[in-house]
Formats: structure tokens, sequence, C-alpha cells
């Protein structure tokens, strides 16, 4: 059972040698499947890269009955070495496709078309239906490539669905009539359309069908039992009338080889082993035959089953299940006998190595040339080596040329041995992946530890991440979403048993395991879950799927990403009634502002409900408020205005009866307003002023009178008016009315704004009329106010009364004529005489 | 989200609603983007090993900073490939990350801004680091030497013309215009243009051919220092005109005396006057705003009044700016504020800001200060010192502060000691009395690490503070803050970080109803 037998085996046995090159058969497992079991009964199925077997006892063929148990009908998944992984109970009718995709996903295709894919190996499935006629006429066969497949229905239909995530079957071109004898198909990577294209055997022809046209390739030799495309797609091999096999070109323009197997039997199949040798099978016999035609023949002991892989075929039968391929060239290079290579030679050295024969060093200075080459060899014909004591010889040897030269980049021998250590790892028996190193390069470490968590082989998965450094989170969380479906215990129980064992690594999404406990119907234990996921983008939309709308909330608000926010309340209020929506937001002012602002904009009516609702009277008057500054008519306006003191009518609060009175205010306005447009202007000059515009206007315009009713109306303040007044006649220019003014005794705003305002507008005459007035000024302030006019005497003059001689003689340099010398004079008047 | 560098040292996210959505709407959207920005530094420098706020929404966006942190440390995968997010370890470059909220201090940014960029922003604002500018003013935009022929009959300066004017650290002149005093301003414009002159004549000292060769080499950088000494002079005057002007002196002494705590009501006269003169709306409710922040509040019957004068001057949608301004907190009754006026009870510290504690025991109000050669920040205001900066410097220049407050000699040298004692630690007290919560947290990391690196890179590099305005900051605190980096300068670097540059007038803009009743057709 053991890959690695104590005893070196012979690297050259089960070598076979056809044409130019040599075949192998490597041994992998033995004791494959129980005795009883009669695999010639059963349709078996081989997922790619090693994967996993799944068995379904071939309906077509009568079956000893044992008893009622083995009676029932199911679809066995074992590993390749035979160790059962699942069971799927079936009752779903007849079997028409049984495949696998390279993600190791089953895919069962029932006769109605029914497409059951399998993820994951343990009976997780999703199903879709083929569709296009598929239920009507019924599916005849399917055939698969790594991430599709293409079913065949009884009026000769092809339906290709090409990719599994969204799965789209789509009806390929029409075919002939006639009896469909055998058929195979072009994955889609290697044809020139891009698209996958079928090759359909009728008659004496074959089709090359694809979405758009079926061509007839026009060939004799007919019905074709079998067909089988090469793994790139440029081969196929055909099975003629005559019992002859065929390799002819994709494009069938060329035949390169034909072969007589010599036989009556129709073979069971007929399957290629890499891209050079084609593979025919009866029951217990196997023809390889290679280009040229030329073949070698294996017979077994009982019912042998052809897996095709990239680079070879898996044989499997009751007790071995042995990997043959083609024998690599280094590996030829290294081990065909008589071989003079470098590198063979330097294999050698370790069995002199090891006898301490002095001729090891004398063979390596020989090769000592192509040393490096040979180097590059053993590393390489290790990776192609099964037995991991040829793989241990092959390093050996690459270690000890390596250490002869001076200069030799050593990446290469160490990733090998870190790769030959992981395919030694799954090809244990007990994980049973008994995959190639030229698969393994294909499959990439990720998924091969996709396919270890699939068979639930966590620690082994683990250990590969590590050693490999790939991040190993997929693996927590699987293992966690796994307890959290098969444990009995409490949700408590669970949630800390996960979270203790998870601590502290990295890239966990909590998210994933809580959802796998709410799909498990345990959303006590997914909300307990979800606790520890830090990401609130990650918690929130899994909590509202779950209905725990305060908890999404609430860790949405947390997160502080007003957008993630936004879109709970979005999704709650489309859910909840209008009063459980405003009760769930109003103890969360976060929450409330944000709904606020954006029904600000575009949802006025709810803002009013919500004000209403929280009986905020102020809030829902100022939206009336603001809609009225939208109304484009004056009736509206008003109306709203109206609606929106209503609002405040029974409050007693003084605020709100200050805000009450301030729009009837407003509304008072509006309507003086208009009559002032209609009696005054014949067009809205003062429709949305506020108050003192329109009193400025007024005055301005010559209507006082008007002016000052409104000012009573309003109870506008004496200073306010008088200041607009001021303004407004300043700005009229009529100084025969502010001279009128002048004349009054008080004025509430003081005359000193009146000299500014008047002087501002450039009339220096009027200006000193108001510079009297002013009297609770400082002398040196009227002093100044006077020179600004001009009236430099008239400075003097209040210089001379407060006896200021110093202001008097500054007055005196800057007056000139007739002012100079009064000032002079009052300067001498003040003077003390001696 | 990222910042915007705005200069060396300014880092802004240029979010111009940020500060209406923050304290108009309640809407932390800002906060969250601030902390993706920050998270963003994070990722480069490492972790920022403390963080010091002041106010709620600070609260929050370090909250969310340390919540981020697990989030990233959950969202690596465990894949050894990617170093580039792996491991993130305390920063050894960083020192600190200083929050401020804005709501802490909207006094300050209510005054106006007295330095010469503030100034600026005042009179004809800034944005992205551009002035839009009436080519009356300084003239039209210099055409390409090679064009200027054929073009220039079409441009002699229109009326009305807008031209825009940068405004940063590339123009020489005006890095050193922008965080002086504007008192000042017109002698370093003089002293320039002396200078340019002389350096102009010496083309006819200019004997030997190198020499000739040196001037004229010389000549581009001389033309356009001259061009922006022009620019800046006219601007400068166009200022003057304004700052000259008697609305401007009076609302200058109102707010003057607002801010030194002189009893508000003395001048409200003033302020009737200015509705009376229909003057700016933003101007007057500046004033109220600033009375109301300064002194807890305004009387109910006062506010009423004001109310009332302002809806008649300026329309009744103003109803709406008002009740804007109060969910802002920006001007309150005070009755709703009464238990605030006693200072430092404890009982409600922490909803508002009492600036009449604060003014005394954090010196706000420095007279002596003087504007040509500053020894305090105060110099911005022209002696009054932004609380929202006294607070960095009750983190960064503890020694300074303390001495400040004692009244003793104001010695500028940093002392080990404000090492010694990170955070608030020393004036735990005083800051309880600004609004708002009060913390400071250490960022801890693996010790191993860090104290390796400590070894690695020594104790004497150059580290980098943050200080992080939410909600917005003014030039002049700005310049405050350089002042104090060239304080700190060899040992400190400071990063000036916010959501967006504010003054007044925007924090009005926010609340201010732009509608009104005239028909709209």
């Amino acid at each position: 059972m053991d890959a690695a037998p104590m005893a070196p085996s012979n690297p050259l046995a089960n070598w076979e040698r056809l044409g130019d090159s040599f075949y192998r058969k490597v041994p992998i497992y033995d004791a494959v499947f129980d005795e009883d079991l009669e695999l010639d009964n059963y349709i078996l199925a081989g997922a790619p890269y090693g994967g996993a077997l799944a068995l379904h006892r071939d309906e077509s063929k009568p079956m000893r009955f044992r008893d009622a148990h083995t009676a029932r009908s199911s679809i066995d998944i074992y590993s390749c070495s035979g160790k059962p992984i699942n069971q799927i109970n079936w009752e779903h009718g007849a079997v028409r496709g049984l495949g696998w995709s390279d993600k190791e996903e089953l895919l069962v295709i029932t006769e109605d078309g029914t497409v059951r894919r399998y993820f994951g190996l343990h009976g997780d499935f999703t199903t879709f239906s083929l569709g296009n006629g598929a239920e009507e006429y019924g599916v005849r066969a399917c055939r698969f490539w790594t991430s599709g497949f293409v079913a065949l229905l009884s009026n000769n239909q092809l339906i290709a669905v090409s990719g599994y995530e969204e799965p789209r079957p789509k009806l390929l071109a029409p075919c002939p009539e006639g009896e469909v004898s055998s058929w195979s198909l072009i994955p889609p990577s290697y044809t020139l359309s891009r698209s996958v294209e079928v090759l359909l055997a009728v008659d004496k022809t074959v089709y090359m069908v694809d979405p758009t046209e079926a061509e007839d390739k026009v060939l004799q030799n007919g019905p074709f039992k079998h067909a089988s495309v090469s793994p790139t797609g440029r081969f196929v091999a055909l099975f003629t009338a005559e019992g002859k096999v065929w390799v002819v070109s994709s494009d069938f323009q060329s035949k390169y080889s034909e072969y007589d197997p010599e036989s009556r039997v129709t073979p069971r199949s007929v399957e290629w082993c890499g891209d050079d040798a084609v593979i025919i099978s009866w029951e217990d016999e196997i023809h390889l035959i290679g280009p040229n035609g030329v073949a070698a023949r294996y017979y077994y002991d009982g019912t042998v089953h052809v897996v095709p892989e990239f680079d070879g075929v898996r044989l499997i039968t009751n007790d071995t299940c042995e990997f043959l391929h083609k024998v690599s060239d280094v590996t030829q290079e290294i081990f065909r006998l008589g071989s003079t290579s470098p590198a063979s030679v330097l294999l050698d050295c370790i069995d002199l190595l090891e006898k301490k024969s002095p001729k090891a060093d004398e063979n390596i200075q020989r090769i000592r040339a192509s040393l490096p080459e040979a180097v590059d060899a053993c590393v390489k014909a290790a990776g192609h080596e099964f037995d991991t004591y040829w793989q241990k010889r092959l390093l050996k040897a690459a270690s000890f040329g390596k250490s002869v030269l001076d200069l030799y980049n050593s990446d290469e021998f160490v990733e090998m041995t870190e790769k030959l250590r992981v395919l030694t790892a799954v090809r244990d028996f007990q994980i049973g992946l008994p995959i190639s190193y030229e698969e393994y390069m294909r499959l990439t470490p990720e998924r091969l530890i996709d396919r270890l968590i699939n068979r639930h082989e966590y620690l082994l998965a683990i250990r590969i991440s590590e050693y490999l450094q790939v991040a190993a989170d997929r693996i927590y969380v699987h293992w966690a979403s796994q307890k959290v479906k098969v444990s009995t215990v409490d949700d408590e129980a669970v949630c800390k048993l996960i979270v203790k064992r998870l601590e502290g690594k990295p890239g966990i999404s909590f998210e994933l395991i809580a959802q796998a406990a709410y799909d498990e119907g345990r959303s006590h234990l997914a909300t307990s879950l979800l606790n520890h996921e830090p990401r609130a983008g990650k918690q929130v939309p899994l909590l509202l799927t779950m209905e725990e709308d305060e908890i999404a909330l609430d860790k949405a608000i947390e997160s502080g990403d007003d957008d993630l926010v936004n879109f709970v309340l979005l999704h709650l209020k489309t859910k909840l009634p209008l009063s459980s929506f405003f009760r769930m937001i109003n103890t969360r002012p976060m929450a409330s502002a944000l709904v606020e602002t954006n029904a600000r904009v575009d949802d006025t009516e709810l803002l009013k409900d919500l004000y209403y609702q929280d009986d905020r009277p102020i809030d829902g008057s100022n939206v009336l408020l603001a809609e009225a500054l939208d109304k484009t008519d004056l009736m509206r306006k008003t109306e709203t205005v109206g609606l929106a003191t209503r609002l405040l009518a029974d409050s007693k609060d003084p605020t709100v009866v200050l805000q009450q009175k301030l729009l009837t205010e407003a509304s008072q306005l509006l309507k003086i307003q208009d009559g002032l447009d209609k009696d005054l202007a014949d067009r809205t000059e003062f429709l949305g002023l506020s108050l003192n515009e329109t009193v400025y206007r007024l005055i301005r315009s010559g209507y006082g009178k008007r002016a000052h009713k409104l000012q009573g109306e309003f109870k506008m303040p004496d200073k306010t008016y008088w200041w607009l007044r001021l303004r407004a006649l300043v700005a009229k220019r009529d100084w025969g009315e502010l001279e009128e003014l002048a004349r009054a005794k008080k004025s509430p705003i003081g005359w000193e704004p009146f000299y500014n305002e008047i002087l501002g507008a450039g009339n220096t005459k009027l200006a000193s009329l108001f510079v009297p007035k002013c009297n609770n000024l400082p002398v040196a302030d009227k002093v100044d106010m006077w020179v600004k006019c001009g009236m430099v005497v008239k400075a003097g003059e209040e210089a001379f009364r407060a006896k200021d001689v110093n202001t008097l003689e500054l007055l005196r340099a800057r007056a000139s004529g007739p002012a100079a010398s009064e000032v002079e004079r009052m300067i001498n008047q003040l003077r003390p005489r001696k | 989200m990222y910042f915007v560098p705005l200069e060396q040292d300014v880092l802004s996210l240029e979010l111009d609603d940020s500060f209406s959505d923050l304290y108009l709407h309640k809407d932390p959207g800002s906060v969250f983007l601030a902390a993706k920005a920050l998270m963003d530094i994070q990722r480069r420098h490492g972790y920022i090993p403390r963080i010091v706020g002041k106010g709620d929404n600070a609260r929050r966006l370090a909250d969310l900073l340390l919540r981020m942190r697990k989030e990233l440390d959950a969202e690596e995968s465990s894949g050894l490939t990617d170093h580039s997010v792996r491991g993130i370890l305390p920063s050894a470059s960083v020192e600190s990350l200083i929050i401020i909220d804005r709501d802490v201090d909207f006094g300050s940014a209510l005054l106006t801004q007295l330095t010469y960029e503030g100034l600026i922003d005042e009179t004809v604002g800034i944005k992205h680091n551009q002035a839009d500018v009436d080519t009356s003013i300084v003239g039209p935009t210099p055409v390409p030497q090679a064009q200027e022929s054929s073009k220039a009959p079409q441009q002699t300066s229109k009326q009305g013309q807008k031209r825009k004017i940068q405004l940063d650290a590339s123009d020489q002149l005006f890095s050193q215009l922008r965080d002086a005093n504007f008192a000042i301003v017109g002698d370093i414009l003089n002293k320039v243009a002396r200078r340019l002159e002389t350096e102009y004549e010496t083309r006819h000292s200019a004997k030997t051919t190198s020499e000739l060769r040196e001037f004229v080499n010389k000549l581009p950088t001389y033309q356009l220092e001259h061009q922006s000494l022009r620019v800046h002079t006219n601007l400068a005057e166009e200022i003057m005109k304004n700052t000259r002007s008697d609305i401007f002196r009076k609302i200058l002494e109102v707010q003057q005396n607002n801010a030194a705590g002189a009893d508000p009501t003395y001048h409200h006269d003033a302020v009737e006057e200015l509705i009376a003169r229909d003057v700016p709306l933003k101007s007057v409710l500046r004033l109220l705003c600033l009375e109301s922040c300064m002194s807890g509040g305004l009387r109910p019957r006062e506010l009423e009044n004001f109310k009332r004068q302002i809806v008649q001057a300026y329309g009744y949608q103003h109803l709406l700016t008002f009740h804007a301004l109060e969910k802002m907190e920006l001007l309150q009754s005070r009755a709703s504020t009464a238990t605030m006026l006693l200072p430092a009870t404890g009982a409600q510290t922490g909803t508002r800001t009492n600036y009449n504690y604060l003014r005394k025991n954090l010196r706000l109000v420095v007279e002596e200060v003087s504007e040509k050669d500053p020894s305090d920040v105060a110099y911005v205001y022209s002696g009054f010192a932004p609380l929202s900066i006294r607070l960095v410097q009750c983190v960064l220049q503890k020694q300074y502060t303390l001495s400040l407050i004692r009244g003793g000699s104001a010695s500028t040298t940093p002392s080990p000691a404000s090492i010694a004692s990170p955070g608030w630690l020393g004036f735990e007290d005083l800051v309880k009395n600004a609004r708002g919560a009060t913390f400071s947290i250490v960022q801890k990391g693996d010790d191993k690490a860090v104290r390796a690196r400590q070894t690695l890179s020594g104790n004497n590099a150059t580290k980098t503070v943050y200080v992080f305005f939410l909600g917005g900051i003014t030039f002049t605190e700005i310049a405050a803050l350089r002042f104090i980096a060239a304080q700190e300068a060899p040992r400190r670097r400071i990063v000036i970080c916010t959501t967006s540059l504010i003054n007044g007038d925007r924090m009005m803009d926010a609340a201010i109803e732009g509608k009104n009743f005239a028909k709209t057709d």
C-alpha cells in the first residue's frame, strides 16, 4: 500500500518502448476497492488532477441482488486509493452524465435535463436545468471538460454549459438526423472560435458542431464507434467500422496513423494518454498505441477503468490504481540502459561515492563541463519520479554535483524538495491524491489545498499552507463553518470554541462562518459569531438578511461609515412601517440626522411625519417655510406660510410664540408688498424684499408716508427707521428733505451718522449743518469734522471755544487766504497778552 | 480618500461641506473620511504612537482609527507574500496626533482674521490656494512675452473681470507675508520694494561683462519678484481700504471686546446700527454668534429682539437661518445654557466651552504682544490667542503654557519635561472647561520591535506631530501653528491636517438660508 517501498525498485520496471519513446505504468495504490465491488457494472468518473472517483451503478447491466441496501441507487465517491469519501443517495432518476470539473465539483445530469452540481465532496449541491427541450426529448449522454460540459439530447440537439458559477445552457447549431454512434468535444480553450466544438459521428461521417453551424467532414469509414479528442485538441482518435483506430488531425485534413487491434469486439473506450498515445480498452485488456501504429498491450485479471489525465491515464481496477504515462526526456536520459548522459554519470557517482570509490571524483571531473546541466536534469527527474527512493537518490546526486560547482543557483533544487514533500504528503494512501508533478504545477498549491479542505484534511492543509507560506484563513474558516454545521453542543460553547481556536489568526472572516451558521438555522450562533467580525461592511449585510435590523443599524453606526448607515436606513425604510422606523431611529442620533438630511432633499413629507411624530413643531413649521420659499405663486406662498404658522398655534413656549408671530408678519408683509406692487409699480418691485428694504425703497421713491405707516405696523424700532430714512434720502439726493430733518431737535441715532453719510455723498455744505448738532463729541473730533467740510474757520472757532492753541496752530498751517488770518486772529486772542 | 497637500505643512481633505455636515446636519461622514485618510498615513508611516484630542467628534475620529486598525488586521490575509500591509508597527518618526474638534472653539474662528493671508481670505476669499481678485485691483493676467504684443490691446483691464492669484509657498514674497499680522505687511512690502530697487540699480554699476551676465541671469527672478510685489501691494491696498472703513472698525471693536470678555451688552447698540445700515448679514451674525459662544448665550429677551430686527432687515426666510444656527449651537439663548455660567463647577463640564474661565486660566488675552516681533501666538488676532491653539500648546509646549498661566516670564525654550509628561498631563482640569471629550490614547504594538527600531533610529531624530483640525481650520490658526512649529523646529515637525479651510463667513454660509420670498421664475 505504501507508495515508498523500502527496497529500491528497478527504475526501469514497467517501462515499455513505443517507437522512439518509453511509456511506464507506475503502480500507485493497491487493494483499491472491495473485492465484492463489481467494477464492471459501474460507471466510473474520475476528477482531473488525481481527484476523487465517482461510481454509479450502470443501470443497463444486470446486477446480482444482495440485499435491500445495495439495491438502493447511489453515487459513491472514493479517493483514488479507494477510501470512501461520501455516498450520495440517488433517487432522482436515470443518470445520463457523470463528470467532474477541475475544481472537483461532481456534476450529475439526469435524463430530464436537471443538472446537480455537488461541490465540496460532501453533498452540498446546487441545481439548474438545461432547458432548451431537454425535458421533452431527454438527455442521452454528456461529455465534460474542465469547466463545462455538453449534453446530447435524443433528438441530436446539443446543449453546452460553459462555467458553473452562473450556468447558461446554450443550444449549439442544429445537427443532422441520424444515429449518433459516438461523439466527443474540443474544449473552448483549444478551438479557434473560443467556444466549445463537438465532434458528432453520425452514420458514416463526422460533423463538427459549434454554436453557429454543423459542418460535415465528409468521411466514408463510419459509423465510428468511438471518437476521442487529444488533451490539447490537436488530434482525434476514431474507431472505424472496420475495427481500426485512426489518428487524424482535428480538422480532419490529415491522417497520422492507423492501428488494427485485431479484435472482433468493439473496445469499451478509446482515450488519449497524453498527446502522443491512444489507449483503447476492453474489459480486461488495454492497448497503448503510439505514433505510427506501434502498440503495447496490457492484460488484467478484472475490469479496468481508464481515467484520462492531462499527461497520462489512471488505470483503476479492483486491486490497483496505476498511472500510465510517457517517460519524460530527462528521466529517459538518466535511466535508459546504457545511457552515458552526464546526468546518468552523476547518478552513478552516488553509488561510487557510497562505495568510497575514487572513481566518483574521476567521473565527476569527466563530466565537469556539463555538470550544471546534469544537476538540473537530476533535479527535474526527481520531480517526475513517484518512488521516494529514487527521488532521494536523484536529489542526492544533484546535491553532490552542486557541491562540486563553484557557482550554482540552488533555488530550483530547494523548490523541488519543497514540492516533493508536498507531493509525498498528498500521495499518501490516507489522503489518496495521486497527483503527478506536472499536474501539481498546473493545479497550483492553492487549489491543492482546496482539495484537502474538501476532504476535511484540515491539519494537513494548514501544515502545507504554513510550509508553502500560503494564506491559511480559508482553511480555518472552512473548519469553523464545518464545526458549526456538525457540532451538537449549544451555541455558546460552539462560539467559544471557534473564537478560541481562531484567536490571533489574521484574515479570518467571521462573516462566512456566521453565514454558515445562519444557513444551518442557528441564527443566535450566527449573531454571536458576527460580533467577532471586525469589518462592519461584512457584518451588516448578513445581519440584514438575518432580519437583525437593530443590531445591523447599530453596527453600521459604530463603523462611522455614513454610506453603510444610509444603506441600512434605506433598507429599513422600505421594510418597516413608518412608525416603527421612526421609533428605531429615534434613539440613534446619527441615524436620525442622516434620515433628516436625506429627507430634506427628496422626501419632505417624510420629514413632516417625523417631526409630527416627534412633536417638534418648530422643525415641522420650518419645513413648510422652506417649501414656501420654493413656491412661485404668491397665493401658494402665503398659503404655505399660513400652514407653517398654524402648526405653532397651541404652544406656550416663548420661542414658538415668537416664531409664530414673525411668520404672521411675514405673510402680512407679503400681502402689503403685493398691494404696493399693484399701486405703485406695474411690476414686481417690492414683493419678496425684506421689511427694511421695502421701507428704504419707499422712501427713496418718495413714498415717505407709506414707509412711515409700515414702520408703525411692524413696530420697527425708531433707530432703524431713522437710519433707513437717512440712507434712502442720501441715495435719493433729497437734500431738501434732509435739511428739513436737520431742524428736528433730536435724532434717535444722533447726528453724527447724518454728517458722515452726507459727507460721503459729497455734499459738504449740508454735512456742515450737522456738525454743531453733535454736541457730545470731543472738540478734536468736531474740529476734524469742520475741516473735512472745508470750513477751517469754523474749525478754528471750535478750537477757540475750547481754548486749544495747539490745534489752532495746526489749522493755521492748513488754512490759506482770509481763513488763515482769521485763525491767526484767534490764536492771538488766546495767547496771553503780556 | 486622500489628503490634498496645500503646502509643505498643510494637508487638507478639501471637504467644503464638512463644517455644515458635522455641526448642522450632524452627519459624521467627514469624520469617517478623515479616518480613512489618516489610516492611509498610518499605513505608510506606521501607527501613530499617541493620539491626543479634544471634542466629541475628535473622540469619534480616534475611535474610528482604532477600529480601522483592527479591521486592517483582519483584512490582511495571512498570506506572507504581501508585506506592504502586514505588521504595521508604531511609527518611529511620528510622535503624536493631536485632534481638535472645531466645536471646541467656534469663538476663535468667528473673529476676523488679522494675518495677511487671513485678511485676503476674509475680503476676497481663498479657495484651493487661489484667490479670485478683480482685475481692477491687481491688473490683468500677465500674458506670456511672445503673445504680449498681439494681445495687449484687448487685455486692458475690464471691470468685473476676475484674475486667479496663486497663493502658496511658490511665491517667495507671499511666504514672507502670509503669516504676518496685517499691521506690518506695509513695512515688509516697503522693505522688499526698496531692496528690489537697489538690486535693479546694480545694472548701472555693472562694469565687466561677467557682472552684466550675472545681472541678466537674475533678471527673470527679479521680474517675477517684481510682479508679485505689484500684486501684493495692490492687494494690500485694497484690504487697507476695507480695514479703514467705518464699518470694519466697528465690527472689529465689537469682536475685540467680546474676545477680551467685556460686557457684551454695551455693543448691542453698535450691532443694531450695523443691522440698520444693511451690512452683510454674515458680519452681523458673526458678531452675535461670537457673543453667544464667548459668553454662553444671549439673554432671551435680547436674542428675541435681534431675531426680530434681523428678519425684518434681511427677510423672514432667515427664521430658518436662526434655526440652523441654534442647531449648530452657535447662537443660543442663555436660558438653555444657564448652568454653564458658573466656572469649573464640574457639574456639566464638557457640553460647552467656558471662555470666561479659559480666558483667564490659559491667558487667551495677551495685550502686550508685539505684532512686529511676536512672542506669543496671540499676535494673529492682535492680542487674542485662539483657544484651539492654546490647547495644542497644552500638549506640545507645557512649560511655556504653564509659565503663561503663572504669569511668569515667558520662556520659549523647550524643556524635556514636555516629553516626559505626554498627552494632557498637567492640564486635565483646565481642559475640562472646554467642550467635549478629552482623551489621550496610546497605540501599542509589538514592544520588542518598537524598541529595536528606537535603538536603530536613535532618539534625536525629528519627530512629526500631526495636528488635525476636524471641521476646518482658519488661516490665522495655521499661522499660529507655524509660529509654534518654528519654536519647536529642530525637535518636532508639525503637519497641519484639516477637513477644509474655513472662516467665520463660511461658517455663517452653512447656516444662512439662500432663498427668499421674491418670486422665482
